[in-house]
C-alpha cells in the first residue's frame, strides 16, 4: 500500500457495502476513521507507511451496519462512493460518509491481507 | 508612605461596618425579626473565618475553597440586607398608608386575595458542556489551563453553592453532583444560577513572591502571561468590591488578597422550566477569551428542575365526611375520614387507618379536570353539600359529600379552591409528583484519574468469556479451511492436515468444561470431518439462532472481485457480542476490548496446539508484520494485519511454539500502547 505521491495507486481492493442504520434521527454506519491529509500521519497505528495520510478505519461497532458488510479495523478507505479519499482531509471524509440523503455507501477498502491472500491464490 | 495610607483605610473601613452594623441591627429591632438578624450575624462571622483562612493557608486548592465561601458568605449578606431593607419598605408604606386613610381597615386586601401554596424547588445534576477548540483539546501542548468553578444558586433569599470543580481542556462537561433543594419557593420564583470561576494557574497570593517570581520566569511573558500579572499586580482588583458586589460596600469586609472568581455566565430559571426530566437551558455568558478566567462554554447548561408544592406533598385538609356516590341510595351515606392530598381526596373508613397507612377504602380525584359545587339539594341534612364531578373514562361519576357542620363545610369547600387555585399555579408541577432525591450524605469524592477525557473512559470488560474465543479460533479455523476450499490449498494448509484431531482434542478438552452453554463440540468435531462437511458447520456455527443457514460464506460476502473470494467470511460476531453486553441500544465501541481480552488470553497460555515456529507477532499486531515470518504462518500473519481481533485468535493457535507465552504484561503494554495511539488526542478520529 506504498504510495509515491503523485502516482496513481494500485490495490487490491475489496468493495463493501454498508446500509446506513437509522437511529432516531442520525444515520450511522458503525465505525470510526482517523487520518486525513491535515491529520499527522505518523499517529495512524494501523498504517504500514507512516507517511500514509490516508484515511483508515479505527473503529468497527460490533453488531454494526459497517462489520456487517465486512468493514474491519484497519482498513484503508479508497473511496466512497465514487469519490476519491486517499487525498482528503479529515473532516472532507466525515462528510462523504455522513451524508444525510443517502442510505448507502460503498466503500472500497484495501488491507494487508487482501494482497497477501491474492498472492496465495495465485501462487 | 503608602503602608499608612493602607492603614488609614483599614480603620475608616472597620467604623463604617461598625456603624453599619449598628443601623442594620436597629432595622432588624424595629421590625420585631431577629431571624434576620441572626443569619446576618451568622453569615458575617462566616465571612470573617474565610477570610482568616484565606489569608493563612498556603495551599492553592484551601485558599480557592475560602474564596468561594467568601463569595458566598457575600452573596448571603447581601440577599438578607435587601430582604431587611425590603421589609422596613413595606412596613413603612403600610403605616403611611394606614395613616392617610384611617378608615381602610388592615385587613382588607390582601387577605382576600388568595395565595398560593409553596413548594420545594430542586436543581440537580447540573452540567454545563464545554466547547475546547479541536487544537486545544488534542493536541497535549502546553501547560495545561485549568480553572476552578462553581456555581452559586439563588431562590429568593436563598443562597447556596454547589462543590468546586477544577476544569482543564480534558473534561468535555463541567458537572456538579450536588441536589440542592430549596424550601420555600413560590409560583413566581426566579432560580438565579450563577457560574464562578477563577483561573488556577498561578499564585497570586502575598506569601509567595518567589514562586511568582520563578513562573513569571518560566513562561514566556506573552500576552496572556502579562495580562494576567497585570491584573494580579493591579490594586482595583484586591478591592473590597469584587468580592460580591455592592453588599460590601455597606458592609465592607477586610481585604484580602487570593483568588478572585469572577463571573462567567448566569441563567434565571423559573416554573416554566420546571420539568420531571433533564432540559437545556440557554446560558448568558460574560466575559470573553481574553480574561484569565474564561472558560469556553458551549453556552447551555443542563439540569433536572422538579418541584414539589406542598399541595401535593402535604396534607391540605383532613376530617369527617360522609360521602354518598349519586345515583345511589340516597340514604347509603357512607362515613369516612377524608383527607385532601395532592390530587386525590383519599377516603379512609377510620382516622386510625390513615395513620396506619392502610389502603384508603376509595379515592376521589381532584384534578384540573374535576368539577366542584355545592348543593342545597339534600332535604335531609341541614348543611350544605359538595358534588364532586369528575369523567372516569367516558362516563360522569359524581359523589356527594355531607360535613358535620356547616362550618365544615365551609372549610372543606375553601380547602378545595385552595387547592384549585395552587394546581392553577403550579401547573404542571401538579399533574404528578415529581420526585426530589434529597443528596445523600457526603460520599468522600472519587478520585479521577489523571486523565479524565470522555476517550479514556472506554471501559474493558475483563470477564472471563474463553469460551468466546474458543467460538472465534474455531471460526478462524474454518475460515481458513473454507478458504483452502475455495483456492488452491495454500501451502501451509497441510499443517493442518496433518494433525487434525490431536491437538485439537486437547485444547478444546481444557476450555469446553468452561463453556457449558456454547458449543464447544459440534464445530471441531466437524473440523475432522472432510471438507464438505465443513459448510454446513459454519453454517450452523455462525447462523443466528443455530440452525443451518444455507449461506456459503462466499456469498455472504457479496463477494465481487474474483481476487477476493480468499476473502475471510464474514461471521456475525455473536459470540462476542453477549459478553460485551451492549446494554444501551447505541453501539458502543468495544473492539479495544476485544484486543485485551485475546491478548490476555494468549498471555494465559492458550495451550499448545500446532507447533510452529512463527515468532507470535506482538500483540500491537497492527502494527506491520515482521517479514520474518515463516510462510506456513503466513496467512495468519497477514490477517492479522487487517487488524480484527478475530485475526489474532487465528494466530494465537499457531503462534504458540515452544518459548513461553507472551508474557501478560507484554500485552497490556501493547494494549496500553494501541489505546495511546488512538488517543484522539494525538490523532483526530470520528464516528460515523
Amino acid at each position: 500500500m506504498s504510495f509515491i505521491p503523485g502516482q496513481p495507486v494500485t490495490a487490491v481492493v475489496q468493495r463493501i457495502e454498508i446500509r446506513k442504520l437509522r437511529q432516531g434521527e442520525h444515520l450511522i454506519l458503525g465505525f470510526s476513521i482517523g487520518g486525513g491529509i491535515d491529520q499527522d500521519p505518523g499517529q495512524n497505528p494501523f498504517s504500514e507507511d507512516k507517511s500514509d495520510k490516508g484515511i483508515y478505519v479505527t473503529r468497527v461497532t460490533p453488531e454494526g451496519p459497517a462489520e456487517v458488510a465486512g468493514l474491519m479495523m484497519g482498513d484503508k478507505v479508497m473511496q466512497v462512493n465514487g469519490w476519491d479519499m486517499t487525498m482528503v482531509t479529515h473532516d472532507q471524509a466525515r462528510k462523504r460518509l455522513t451524508k444525510k440523503n443517502e442510505d448507502v455507501v460503498r466503500l472500497l477498502v484495501t488491507r494487508k491481507s487482501l494482497e497477501q491472500a491474492v498472492k496465495h491464490s495465485m501462487m | 508612605m503608602p503602608m499608612d495610607r493602607y492603614a488609614d483605610m483599614e480603620d475608616k473601613l472597620r467604623i463604617l461596618e461598625d456603624l453599619n452594623m449598628m443601623y442594620i441591627r436597629q432595622i432588624a429591632l424595629s421590625l420585631q425579626d431577629s431571624d434576620i438578624q441572626k443569619k446576618i450575624d451568622h453569615e458575617i462571622r462566616m465571612r470573617d473565618g474565610a477570610c482568616k483562612l484565606l489569608a493563612a493557608c498556603s495551599q492553592r486548592d484551601q485558599a480557592l475553597e475560602a474564596a468561594k465561601s467568601l463569595l458566598t458568605c457575600n452573596t448571603r449578606i447581601m440577599a438578607y440586607m435587601s430582604e431587611l431593607q425590603r421589609m422596613k419598605e413595606a412596613q413603612v408604606m403600610q403605616r403611611v398608608a394606614r395613616r392617610s386613610d384611617g378608615t381602610r381597615s388592615s385587613d382588607a386586601g390582601p387577605m382576600d386575595d388568595r395565595l398560593p401554596c409553596k413548594s420545594k424547588v430542586a436543581i440537580s445534576d447540573l452540567r454545563i458542556p464545554l466547547m475546547w477548540k479541536d487544537t486545544e483539546y488534542f493536541k497535549n501542548k502546553g501547560e495545561l489551563h485549568r480553572c476552578a468553578v462553581f456555581c452559586l444558586l439563588q431562590v429568593g433569599g436563598e443562597i447556596h453553592d454547589t462543590d468546586m470543580v477544577m476544569v482543564d481542556r480534558t473534561l468535555t462537561d463541567i458537572c456538579f453532583d450536588n441536589t440542592i433543594v430549596f424550601s420555600e419557593a413560590s409560583p413566581g420564583f426566579e432560580l438565579r444560577v450563577e457560574l464562578y470561576s477563577c483561573c488556577s494557574e498561578e499564585d497570586y497570593s502575598a506569601g509567595s513572591a518567589p514562586r511568582k517570581l520563578a513562573s513569571k520566569l518560566s513562561s514566556s511573558l506573552g500576552r496572556s502571561a502579562g495580562k494576567k500579572l497585570r491584573v494580579a499586580m493591579d490594586p482595583g482588583a484586591c478591592s473590597p468590591t469584587s468580592h460580591g458586589g455592592a453588599a460590601t460596600l455597606l458592609l465592607p469586609g477586610p481585604a484580602v488578597a487570593g483568588p478572585k472568581y469572577h463571573l462567567l455566565a448566569h441563567t434565571s430559571l423559573s416554573l416554566s422550566h420546571v420539568q420531571d426530566s433533564f432540559r437545556t437551558h440557554d446560558l448568558s455568558i460574560s466575559g470573553n477569551e481574553e480574561c484569565s478566567y474564561w472558560v469556553p462554554l458551549y453556552g447551555s447548561a443542563c439540569c433536572r428542575l422538579a418541584a414539589q408544592p406542598h399541595c401535593m406533598t402535604q396534607q391540605m385538609m383532613s376530617g369527617c365526611l360522609k360521602v354518598k356516590q349519586l345515583g345511589g341510595d340516597p340514604q347509603s351515606w357512607t362515613n369516612v375520614y377524608g383527607v385532601l392530598k395532592g390530587t386525590n381526596l383519599f377516603c379512609y373508613h377510620r382516622q386510625e387507618d390513615m395513620e396506619a397507612n392502610v389502603e384508603p377504602a376509595f379515592t376521589i380525584a381532584i384534578n384540573k379536570e374535576t368539577r366542584i359545587r355545592a348543593s342545597e339539594k339534600d332535604p335531609h341534612s341541614k348543611a350544605q353539600s359538595i358534588c364532586i364531578s369528575n369523567q372516569y373514562g367516558g362516563e360522569e361519576v359524581t359523589h356527594t359529600l355531607s360535613a358535620d357542620s356547616r362550618e365544615e363545610t365551609h372549610r372543606w369547600m375553601e380547602a378545595f379552591w385552595q387547592q384549585f387555585y395552587d394546581m392553577s399555579q403550579w401547573k404542571q408541577c401538579c399533574d404528578d409528583l415529581m420526585k426530589i432525591e434529597l443528596p445523600s450524605p457526603r460520599k468522600p469524592a472519587i478520585v479521577t484519574s489523571k486523565q479524565g477525557s470522555l476517550y479514556h473512559e472506554i471501559v474493558i470488560d475483563t470477564s472471563d468469556d474463553i469460551s468466546t474465543v474458543t467460538d472465534i479460533l474455531t471460526r478462524q479455523m474454518q475460515e481458513l479451511e473454507l478458504r483452502s476450499q475455495l483456492g488452491t490449498s495454500p501451502p501451509w494448509m497441510s499443517l493442518f492436515e496433518e494433525s487434525p484431531g490431536g491437538p485439537r482434542t486437547p485444547r478444546l478438552a481444557r476450555h469446553s468444561p468452561r463453556s457449558p452453554h456454547r458449543l464447544p463440540h459440534s464445530p471441531l468435531s466437524s473440523l475432522r470431518c472432510p471438507w464438505p462437511g465443513l459448510l454446513s458447520s459454519d453454517a450452523s456455527l455462525t447462523s443466528d439462532s443455530d440452525s443451518p443457514c444455507s449461506t456459503s460464506p462466499c456469498s455472504r460476502h457479496r463477494g465481487w472481485a474474483e481476487p477476493l473470494s480468499l476473502s475471510s467470511p464474514r461471521f456475525r460476531h455473536r459470540g462476542w457480542a453477549e459478553p460485551l453486553s451492549l446494554s444501551s441500544p447505541r453501539f458502543r465501541p468495544r473492539t479495544l476490548s476485544l484486543d485485551a481480552k485475546l491478548s490476555t488470553l494468549r498471555g494465559r497460555g492458550y495451550g499448545g496446539v500446532l507447533q510452529c515456529s512463527c515468532q507470535p507477532p506482538s500483540s500491537s499486531s497492527l502494527a506491520p508484520i515482521p517479514a520474518q515470518c515463516v510462510p506456513q504462518a503466513t496467512l495468519s500473519c497477514s490477517s492479522s494485519t487487517s487488524s480484527n481481533s478475530s485475526s489474532e485468535g487465528s494466530h494465537s493457535p499457531s503462534s504458540l511454539d515452544g518459548t513461553p507465552f507472551s508474557r501478560p504484561s507484554s500485552a497490556r503494554r501493547s494494549l496500553m500502547n494501541l489505546r495511546a495511539k488512538l488517543d484522539p488526542r494525538n490523532w483526530l478520529q470520528s464516528q460515523v
